[in-house]
């Protein structure tokens, strides 16, 4: 089972700052996407690194792909030495991005976000217009139909306003 | 009453960017219906039919492993 809308919602509850992107972000603007994950591009501050520890901590994450027999620690200084991390989570997989390509860092990334409200937790997911920019800078095949379905939402947008 | 974005979605102009995401397969009618939806009740569908679907699939495995006769 993967509780997405639950994962952004803690997120938000917690005081992550973060910005949607990726499928959820796609699904939030009116595409009908599925989606099994969660991405999101993070603030690399220190205060925002510890915020994600405590908010994650409940729901024992791990890095996907990664032997069970392993021992891993979740703290601040593991989110401290990498960028970028996919985890397993009891909630979702959760993708922690600290760049996106085509658009920048967390910070840019804001820049380039809207507003929605998750039932009454205020999150910021990347704009139509930067998610086409990240997607083509991506160049994946895999992408396309969303593209296309991007493509369509933003023109229909654009000429409503 | 539909919205200009829905008169768009559902009737495009011919040549435009909407056009083509039709041409190319989008069921433009999806994004119609999901453009109706709150975001948050969006994502709450994704989850839904996500977990629909992972039902259905462990159900298919199932009755791989040990075939009804």
């Amino acid at each position: 089972m993967i509780h997405l809308f639950e994962a952004v919602q803690l997120l938000a509850k917690s005081k992550v700052e973060f910005v949607i992107i990726g499928g959820v972000a796609l699904r939030s603007h009116g595409s009908a996407y599925l989606t099994q994950d969660l991405d999101i591009c993070y603030s690399r501050s220190r205060v925002n690194l510890e915020r994600i520890v405590q908010a994650l901590q409940p729901l024992k994450p791990r890095p996907r792909g990664f032997p069970d027999d392993l021992p891993f620690i979740w703290d601040s200084s593991t989110l401290q030495n990498g960028t970028n991390f996919t985890f397993k989570t009891t909630l979702c997989d959760l993708d922690l991005l600290g760049e996106v390509p085509g658009v920048g860092t967390y910070e840019d990334a804001l820049r380039n976000s809207i507003m929605i409200d998750f039932d009454g937790y205020p999150v910021r997911v990347l704009s139509i217009e930067a998610l086409i920019i990240a997607k083509e800078t991506a160049g994946r095949q895999k992408d396309i139909p969303g593209l296309n379905e991007l493509y369509a939402l933003r023109d229909s947008l654009s000429d409503e306003e | 009453m539909r919205s200009i974005r829905e008169k768009l979605l559902l009737n495009p102009p011919p040549g435009s960017r909407i056009a083509a995401a039709r041409d190319y397969g989008i069921d433009l009618t999806l994004l119609v219906e999901n453009l109706r939806l709150t975001p948050a009740q969006r994502i709450k569908n994704n989850d839904a039919a996500v977990n629909d679907l992972l039902k259905f699939e462990e159900a298919m495995s199932r009755a791989k492993r040990s075939p009804v006769k």
